[in-house]
């Protein structure tokens, strides 16, 4: 009995270590990040495990150029978008390809073809990412909070 | 003579009405040369119970459990808007837990005693692995985790690889095999895809499996579980092989787009060494040269894809006839290594996966690779008489295998 209760026990904290692990970033601006808003443009497709979301885009996150990640200095990786106050929103000030020392920041990557930083899909019933669609079509706000290692969480998207 | 022994009822066996007939067989042989007396005799026989292994219950169960397991992942799909995420969490992880202690408590009945069947313990763990998938995606929709990333998977897999060796339950590790290398491929791939970039992790896939096959086959990871976890490790490293040689025998893959990534070396290093380990520790010739051909085969598919041929179908010129040619001789080769595998290991799931693959191949390459080379019914017609040739010698090789095996176990 103590040797199954011991085996359900390890095999249950191992999985739910792994799944914290899966949402450690999220996790973690979550508990301990800085609340920012930002605007975006979504579109709508689905996830064959988590089901339909809202795909967005961040204009003030694209920091201008040929390349379509905005970033091109003919490298790929971690990258560091620094982040300023504009108006009601924030906006990117810079990238870098080392972590910042202080100030608000968004830990991304450039692997593929656009820079993500953790924030791109809101998941939501697939009835109302249509209507979110529809709605924000024109613009929106999303709230991200963000922690002092660049990790972001989004956390709601208004139109 | 042998005195039959007082025995303390150990659990009944199954065994499969082939076997049992050859136990009865020997048994009486056993008897008459003066070996056995009859009441061991009858001890021994009694210890078996006469099991078809793919009986339709354990069909049904284990279609159950993959149904169940399915449309739970499913349902966090939905996501179901009536519960907010954080009760969806503890819900989906609250069935994960009664599941996992569910197929425990009845892998511990089933030790001791026989009512409750082996096919019940390995559907409700397979469940429970599959239901770890939907604890996974559930934490990552909750907290809005980008969609489409491989990483989730790859989690997946290793806690359905730990729960695996914690209870030496072969469900769990279908699952981790199967979400482990959907994973690596995909993470290969998510970086930068490319052709070799394809071939190369499917090699790693087919090396590492038949290196831990018969890493379980020589008792490296324990007694129990050993034979049964052998057999899902080495499907899947024959599979892979045959499909990293299928992806390299395609005119239009090459080094295009190439480039080596962090995931990809990992790769290598811990195929290289998992067969490392498993060539030292080989305990027969033919368990080395079973680890050997999978590098062989990963060789093989590297190289074809590294070949760089012109992948227009209009431009066929002793380039493209000498790639075609290699190709076809080496998935054929594989194949017959597979279906060789197959017989030794007395796995049927080996063979019909040889056979299938040579007919998907064969066809795949008649109609897309080979129209413009040879019409695709004189390919069906030559490979038809290599196949009659090599079904000759193949038929001498079963035999001399069979002979060699006979030898080992003298």
């Amino acid at each position: 009995m103590i040797s199954m209760v011991r085996k359900v026990g390890v095999v249950s904290v191992t999985g739910l270590a792994l799944a914290a692990v899966a949402v450690y970033p999220q996790l973690s601006a979550r508990l301990t990040g800085e609340e920012i808003r930002l605007r975006v443009a979504p579109v709508d497709p689905i996830d064959p495990f988590r089901g339909a979301y809202v795909d967005l885009q961040y204009p003030d996150l694209r920091l201008g150029g040929p390349d379509p990640r905005g970033i091109d200095d003919g490298d790929s990786g971690d990258v560091y978008l620094t982040l300023r106050p504009k108006g009601d929103v924030w906006v990117a000030d810079s990238w870098t390809r080392t972590r910042p020392e202080d100030g608000t920041y968004l830990a991304c990557t450039d692997h593929t073809w656009r820079v993500r930083c953790g924030i791109e899909s809101w998941f939501l019933p697939q009835d109302e990412a249509a209507e979110m669609e529809e709605a924000v079509g024109d613009g929106a706000i999303a709230t991200v909070r963000v922690d002092d290692r660049g990790h972001a969480a989004l956390v709601d998207v208004e139109g | 003579m042998t005195t039959s022994p007082t025995l303390d009822r150990p659990p009944l066996r199954p065994a499969s009405p082939s076997q049992l007939s050859w136990l009865r067989t020997e048994l009486a042989a056993w008897q008459h040369e003066g070996l056995i007396d009859p009441a061991l005799a009858a001890t021994l026989a009694a210890r078996y119970h006469e099991s078809r292994r793919f009986s339709v219950g354990r069909l049904l169960l284990t279609l159950g459990a993959v149904f169940v397991g399915v449309g739970l992942i499913w349902l966090v799909a939905a996501n179901l808007d009536q519960l907010p995420p954080t009760l969806r969490f503890v819900a989906v992880a609250a069935i994960w837990v009664a599941l996992l202690a569910a197929g425990e408590a009845f892998a511990a009945r089933h030790q001791r005693q026989p009512g409750i069947p082996r096919p019940l313990v390995f559907s409700v763990r397979l469940l429970a692995a599959l239901a770890l998938g939907a604890v996974i995606f559930q934490a990552a929709q909750s907290f809005q985790v980008p969609a489409y990333e491989p990483r989730l998977v790859g989690l997946w897999a290793a806690g359905a690889l730990v729960h695996a060796y914690v209870v030496r339950g072969a469900g769990p590790l279908l699952v981790a095999l199967a979400a482990g290398s959907t994973w690596f491929v995909w993470q290969v791939l998510w970086d930068q895809p490319s052709g070799l970039g394809a071939v190369l992790a499917l090699a790693v896939l087919a090396c590492v499996g038949v290196a831990a096959a018969s890493l379980h086959t020589t008792g490296a990871a324990g007694e129990q579980a050993n034979d049964r976890f052998a057999a899902p490790w080495r499907e899947v490293g024959a599979v892979f092989a045959l499909a990293a040689l299928f992806v390299a025998a395609l005119p239009f893959v090459g080094l295009a787009d190439f480039e080596w990534n962090a995931w990809l070396v990992g790769g290598l290093v811990v195929a290289g060494v998992i067969t490392a380990v498993a060539l030292g520790r080989a305990g027969t010739a033919i368990d080395r040269m079973e680890a050997v051909a999978g590098v062989a085969v990963a060789v093989v598919a590297i190289a074809l894809a590294a070949w760089e041929t012109s992948s227009d179908v209009d431009l066929v010129g002793p380039a493209e006839w000498a790639h075609a040619a290699v190709s076809v001789t080496a998935y054929v080769a594989a194949a017959i290594g597979v279906a060789l595998l197959g017989t030794r290991h007395d796995s049927w799931r080996l063979t019909a996966s040889a056979t299938g693959a040579l007919v998907v191949f064969t066809t795949f390459q008649s109609f897309a690779v080979f129209a413009p080379i040879i019409e695709g019914a004189w390919l069906f017609v030559v490979l038809g008489l290599i196949f009659l040739g090599t079904g000759f010698t193949f038929d001498r090789a079963r035999r001399r295998l069979a002979a060699a095996l006979e030898g080992e176990v003298r």
